[in-house]
C-alpha cells in the first residue's frame, strides 16, 4: 500500500504538538505553579521555564500568579467609638508565598485566587469593624495631624490580618493595605445634607443681611456727609447774607435825614410788598380813594 | 472477510463508545461547552454503529443459514424438510428481515428525536447561559480533542475506505460517524485553542454551530423517514440503511464535494477541467500548499513588530529574557510561538484613571458641568469640617447629632505614564487597578483632612500640587514604574442634593455685593447733589447779598431824591405817593367795598373758591335697567 509522505507528515506533526501539549507545560515568570499527581500535590514549581509532565488525568497542572494580587474588600458597616456608623471598605495587596501550601487549602475552589480572596474579605470585615471601633470618627477626619491617624488605622488593621495569617499558614502573605473608602450610611448621609442646608441657610442669611446692614451704613453716612454739607453751605450764606445786611447799613443813615418821610415810605414799601400775592380787600367808605363814595348813593341805600 | 468487517464495526463501536466517555470527561473537566455538544454527536455515532453491527451480525447468520441449506440440499437432494415455509425454513433471514421493517424504521425515528431534541435542547441551554463559563485548562482539553481527532480520523478513514473498496453498505454509517466526529473533535480543539489565544467566545460559537449542524443532520433524517413511505421497492436491490446520513457522509469525507465540484466542472465546460495539467496540479499539491502556508503562519509568529509609542517584555518558555526587555518599537526577531512571547505595553501613551465618578461618553461631550446635575456612578467623600470638629456635631438647627463631616461629590482625573516596563509588567497582577487603588486612598486621605470651604476654594491648586506628589510617593513605594502626569481637582463639587443650598449662598454673597453697591451709588449721589445744592445756597446767598446792597444803596439814593419833594408838598407828595402805591399794589388784588350806613349789620362773606360751572353742568347718563 502507498503511504503518501504529506499524510506522514501531517500526522507526525499533529501527534508532535499533541504531545508537546499534553507533557509539556510553561510556567511563566510571573506565574509559581504547582503539579498534582492523581490529585496530590507533589511538585512546587517557582522558577519560570518549560517543566514535563504526564498528561491528564495522572498529573495536573496548577498555576498561580505571583504578583501581587490587588483585592479590594466589600463596603462594610461599623461603628466607630463615639457611635457613629461608618462604611468602609479596603484594598490589599497580597501574594502566593508558598505555593504548596496555598494551594491544599484552596485546591477544591473552581478558583482558588479567587476562594483566598473570599477567605481574606471575611478576615478584614472582622478587622476593620473591631478596629473602627476603637477609634472616634474624629481620628478618621482630623484636619491637624497630616493624616498620621488615618494611616494608623490603617496599620492597625493591617497587623490584625498578618496576625491571622501567621497564625494559619495559608501560604500567602499581605504586603500592603490601605483604606479606599470612607462612606456614611445613606440615612446618615441624609442627616448630613440637612445639616448642610442648614449651614447654607445660615450663611445665605448672614449674606443678605450684612448686605443689607452695610447698604444702610454707606446711605447714612452719605446723608451725614450731605447733611454736613448743606449745613455748611446754609452757615456760609447766613454770613454772606450778613455781610450784605452790613453794607446794606451804611446807607441807612441817608433815611436818618427825615425820619418821617423815611417811616412813610417804608411803610408804603411793605405795603405794596404785602399786597404782592391774592389778597381779599374789604374797604369802608372812609378809605382813601373810596371816600370818594361817601354821599353818593349805592344800590345798597336804595334798597 | 465478513467477519473482518464486524470486527471492524464492533472497533469503530467501541472506539466511539470510549472517545465519547473519555470526551465527556474531558469537555466537564474543561467546562467546555462545545464540548459537551460534541457529546450528543458521539452518542449518536455509538447509536448508529452498534445498529449498524447488529444488522452486519443479523446478515451475517443469514448468510451462514443459507450456506448450511446449501450444503443439506447438495448433500440430501429435494425433500419435504425444504418444502415448508419461509419462516421455519430460514429464521435468520426471517429475523434480518423483521428487523429491517420494524427496528430500522424506529430506530431511524428514535435518531430523529434525539438529533431534533438534542438541537432543540442544547440550543436552548445555551441561550440560557448569560455567562460564558470560564473554560479550564485549554491547552490540556485542546491537545487531548487533537489526540480524539488523530485517533478517529484514522480509524474513520480506514473503515470509509475499507467500505468503500469493498462495497459494504453497513461499515458506512459508522465510518460517516467516526470521520465527522473526528473533524468536530478538531473544531472542538480549535474553540479551546481560540480560548486560550483571548477569545473567550470562541467555545461558545462552536457550540453554536454543532447545534446548527445537529438541526440540519435532524431535518435531513426526517427527509428521509417521509421519502423512505414513498420509495419503491424493487426486489433483489440492495438497499441504503435508513438511518445512514447522506450529509454526515459528505461532512466526513469532504474529498466527495471537490469530485462532486470537478464533475460539475466538466459539465459546465464541456472539456475535462479536471484532467487540466492545473487542476491536477492543484490537486496534488493543495495538501502542501496547505501544509507551507500553516508553516508560514507559525514561522511569521518569529518576527513581532512593536509599534510607535509601545514596548514589549520577551519570554522565552515563559522565562523573562532580561538582555532584550523592554524591546523598543522595530521589528524583532524571537523563537516562533508557543516559544517565545511577547507582551505589549502603551508606555508612552498618558493613560489616564478617575477617582470618584468618570464621566460617560454622553457627559464627557457636554459643554458645561453644573452643580445640580446627577451623574451616574457618583459616590459623595468625606470632607472634614473645622467648624464641625470645633463646635460640635448637634445641628442647630434639625436638632439632629450628625457626624462632623461634609459630603463632597469628587471626580479626579489621574495621569500618568508606564516609566518603568519591567516593574509595571512584573510586580503586580494588576499594576492600572493597583494604581486607581492608590490615587483613590491618597484622595480619601487627603479630604479627610482638609476643610470643605478651603478645598472647594483656594485650596484646589494647592490639593492637586499635594495629591500629585502623595499618589507618585505611593507608587514608588510599591514599585509600579509608573509617572504621575497630573491630577486634576477641578470637578469638586457638593452633592446634588445640597448644590442648589450652596448656589444659594453665592446668589446671596452676590446679591449683598449688588446691595452695597447700589448704596455706594445712592451715596454718591447723594454726596454730589449735597454739593451742587450747598452751591445753589451760597450762590444764592451772594445773590441776596448783592442785591441786598444794590438795593440799600438805590434806596438811599430814591430818598435823597424824595426828600425835596416831600420838604416841597408835605401833605400832597405822601398822599400821592400812597395813592399811586395803593393802585399799583391793589391791582391784583380782589376788593370788597362797603359802602354802609349802618354800620351794625353783621355782614358774611363767603371766601371759598367757586366751582368751576362746567364741573356743575356734568350731564350723568341713567341707570341701565334690564
Amino acid at each position: 500500500m502507498k503511504r503518501n509522505p504529506l499524510t506522514l507528515i501531517i500526522g507526525l506533526l499533529l501527534i508532535i504538538v499533541f504531545a508537546l501539549l499534553l507533557f509539556v507545560f510553561q510556567v511563566r515568570q510571573s506565574q509559581v505553579a504547582v503539579v498534582t499527581t492523581f490529585g496530590n500535590p507533589t511538585r512546587p514549581i517557582t522558577k519560570p521555564g518549560a517543566y514535563l509532565k504526564w498528561p491528564w488525568p495522572i498529573q495536573k497542572v496548577w498555576w498561580f500568579d505571583q504578583r501581587v494580587q490587588n483585592f479590594e474588600d466589600r463596603l462594610t458597616e461599623g461603628l466607630t467609638r463615639d457611635s457613629f456608623n461608618l462604611l468602609t471598605s479596603v484594598y490589599v495587596g497580597w501574594k502566593v508565598s508558598d505555593p504548596a501550601a496555598f494551594f491544599p487549602r484552596f485546591a477544591g475552589s473552581a478558583d482558588p485566587i479567587a476562594a483566598a480572596e473570599a477567605l481574606l474579605d471575611q478576615w478584614l470585615g472582622t478587622a476593620k469593624t473591631a478596629v473602627v471601633g476603637r477609634h472616634p470618627l474624629g481620628d478618621f477626619l482630623t484636619t491637624t495631624d497630616n493624616g498620621a491617624n488615618f494611616i494608623a488605622i490603617e496599620n492597625e488593621i493591617l497587623a490584625s490580618i498578618q496576625s491571622q495569617l501567621r497564625t494559619n499558614n495559608f501560604g500567602l502573605e499581605i504586603e500592603f493595605l490601605g483604606i479606599k473608602r470612607l462612606q456614611l450610611p445613606e440615612s446618615v448621609s441624609q442627616s448630613v445634607f440637612e445639616r448642610m442646608t442648614s449651614e447654607r441657610k445660615v450663611l445665605a442669611d448672614r449674606f443678605q443681611y450684612e448686605g443689607e446692614a452695610e447698604a444702610q451704613r454707606i446711605r447714612s453716612d452719605a446723608e451725614r456727609r450731605a447733611a454736613e454739607v448743606l449745613a455748611n453751605a446754609q452757615g456760609q450764606a447766613t454770613q454772606i447774607k450778613g455781610q450784605g445786611e452790613a453794607e446794606a447799613a451804611k446807607s441807612l443813615k441817608v433815611f436818618q435825614q427825615n425820619p418821617e418821610l423815611a417811616s412813610f415810605i417804608f411803610r408804603l414799601s411793605a405795603l405794596e410788598g404785602s399786597l404782592k400775592e391774592r389778597s381779599v380787600l374789604i374797604f369802608d367808605q372812609h378809605t382813601p380813594p373810596f371816600d370818594l363814595f361817601r354821599g353818593v348813593s349805592t344800590n345798597l341805600l336804595n334798597k | 472477510m465478513e467477519r473482518s468487517i464486524q470486527k471492524n464495526g464492533l472497533i469503530n463501536l467501541l472506539v466511539l463508545l470510549a472517545v465519547g466517555l473519555g470526551g465527556l470527561a474531558v469537555a466537564r473537566y474543561a467546562n467546555s461547552l462545545a464540548g459537551q455538544v460534541n457529546i450528543l454527536f458521539l452518542g449518536i455515532g455509538v447509536l448508529v454503529a452498534a445498529t449498524s453491527w447488529f444488522q452486519m451480525r443479523l446478515e451475517e447468520r443469514e448468510r451462514l443459514e443459507k450456506l448450511e441449506l446449501d450444503e443439506l440440499a447438495k448433500s440430501h437432494g429435494s425433500s419435504a424438510l425444504f418444502e415448508a415455509r419461509d419462516a421455519e425454513v430460514f429464521p435468520a433471514q426471517r429475523s434480518r428481515e423483521q428487523f429491517e421493517r420494524f427496528f430500522v424504521p424506529g430506530f431511524t425515528v428514535l435518531l430523529f428525536l434525539l438529533q431534533a431534541g438534542g438541537a432543540w435542547v442544547l440550543w436552548r441551554w445555551l441561550s440560557r447561559s448569560t455567562t460564558l463559563p470560564d473554560v479550564k485548562q485549554p491547552i490540556t482539553g485542546s491537545a487531548l480533542f487533537g489526540v480524539f481527532f488523530l485517533l478517529l480520523f484514522l480509524l474513520g478513514r480506514f473503515s470509509a475506505t475499507i467500505a468503500r473498496l469493498e462495497h459494504h453498505r453497513l461499515l458506512r454509517p459508522g465510518a460517516s460517524y467516526v470521520l465527522l466526529n473526528s473533524f468536530l473533535s478538531l473544531l472542538v480543539a480549535l474553540g479551546m485553542v481560540g480560548v486560550w489565544a483571548g477569545f473567550p467566545k470562541m467555545d461558545f460559537y462552536v457550540a453554536h454551530v454543532l447545534c446548527g449542524l445537529l438541526a440540519l443532520v435532524a431535518v435531513e433524517t426526517l427527509v428521509q423517514l417521509v421519502l423512505e413511505i414513498y420509495r419503491p421497492r424493487v426486489k433483489g436491490k440492495v438497499e441504503r440503511p435508513l438511518y445512514e446520513s447522506r450529509l454526515v457522509g459528505l461532512l466526513g469525507q469532504p474529498e466527495g464535494l471537490i469530485t462532486t465540484a470537478a464533475q460539475a466542472l466538466d459539465y459546465q465546460f464541456g472539456f475535462k477541467v479536471s484532467e487540466t495539467w492545473f487542476y491536477r496540479f492543484l490537486e496534488q499539491a493543495l495538501g502542501w500548499l496547505l501544509l507551507l502556508q500553516v508553516v508560514a503562519l507559525v514561522l511569521s509568529t518569529s518576527v513581532v513588530f512593536i509599534e510607535a509609542g509601545e514596548e514589549g517584555v520577551l519570554e522565552h518558555f515563559g522565562k523573562l529574557v532580561t538582555s532584550r526587555s523592554p524591546l523598543g518599537p522595530g521589528a524583532h526577531l524571537k523563537w516562533p510561538w508557543p516559544i517565545d512571547h511577547v507582551y505589549r505595553y502603551r508606555t508612552e501613551q498618558i493613560q489616564t484613571f478617575t477617582v470618584g465618578w468618570a464621566p460617560q461618553a454622553s457627559e464627557a461631550q457636554q459643554k458645561f458641568v453644573l452643580w445640580g446635575q446627577s451623574h451616574r456612578g457618583e459616590t459623595n467623600f468625606l470632607v472634614a469640617s473645622h467648624l464641625q470638629l470645633s463646635q460640635g456635631v448637634t445641628n442647630e438647627v434639625t436638632g439632629k447629632r450628625t457626624p462632623p463631616v461634609n459630603l463632597l461629590t469628587v471626580s479626579v482625573p489621574v495621569q500618568f505614564q508606564i516609566t518603568n516596563l519591567l516593574d509595571w509588567a512584573y510586580n503586580n497582577e494588576d499594576a492600572p487597578s493597583l494604581l486607581a487603588d492608590l490615587g483613590t486612598r491618597e484622595v480619601v486621605r487627603y479630604l479627610v483632612g482638609v476643610d470643605m470651604n478651603d478645598i472647594m476654594a483656594q485650596g484646589r491648586q494647592e490639593a492637586a500640587r499635594v495629591l500629585t506628589e502623595r499618589i507618585q510617593a505611593a507608587a514608588d513605594q510599591h514599585t509600579l514604574g509608573a509617572r504621575i502626569v497630573a491630577v486634576d481637582m477641578g470637578d469638586l463639587h457638593p452633592p446634588v442634593k445640597v448644590a442648589p443650598d450652596y448656589e444659594k449662598v453665592i446668589a446671596a454673597n452676590q446679591t449683598k455685593q449688588a446691595r452695597i453697591l447700589a448704596a455706594r451709588a445712592d451715596g454718591i449721589r447723594t454726596n454730589a447733589l449735597s454739593g451742587a445744592q450747598a452751591t445753589n445756597i451760597l450762590n444764592k446767598a451772594s445773590a441776596e447779598r448783592t442785591a441786598r446792597e444794590i438795593g440799600a444803596l438805590a434806596q438811599a439814593a430814591l430818598f435823597t431824591n424824595q426828600i425835596p419833594a416831600y420838604e416841597a408838598a408835605p401833605s400832597v407828595y405822601p398822599e400821592r405817593a400812597f395813592l399811586q402805591t395803593f393802585t399799583r399794589a391793589t391791582a391784583n388784588a380782589r376788593k370788597y367795598l362797603l359802602l354802609t350806613t349802618n354800620t351794625y349789620d353783621v355782614l358774611t362773606f363767603d371766601l371759598q373758591e367757586s366751582i368751576a360751572q362746567s364741573l356743575l353742568n356734568l350731564n350723568v347718563p341713567a341707570p341701565k335697567t334690564n
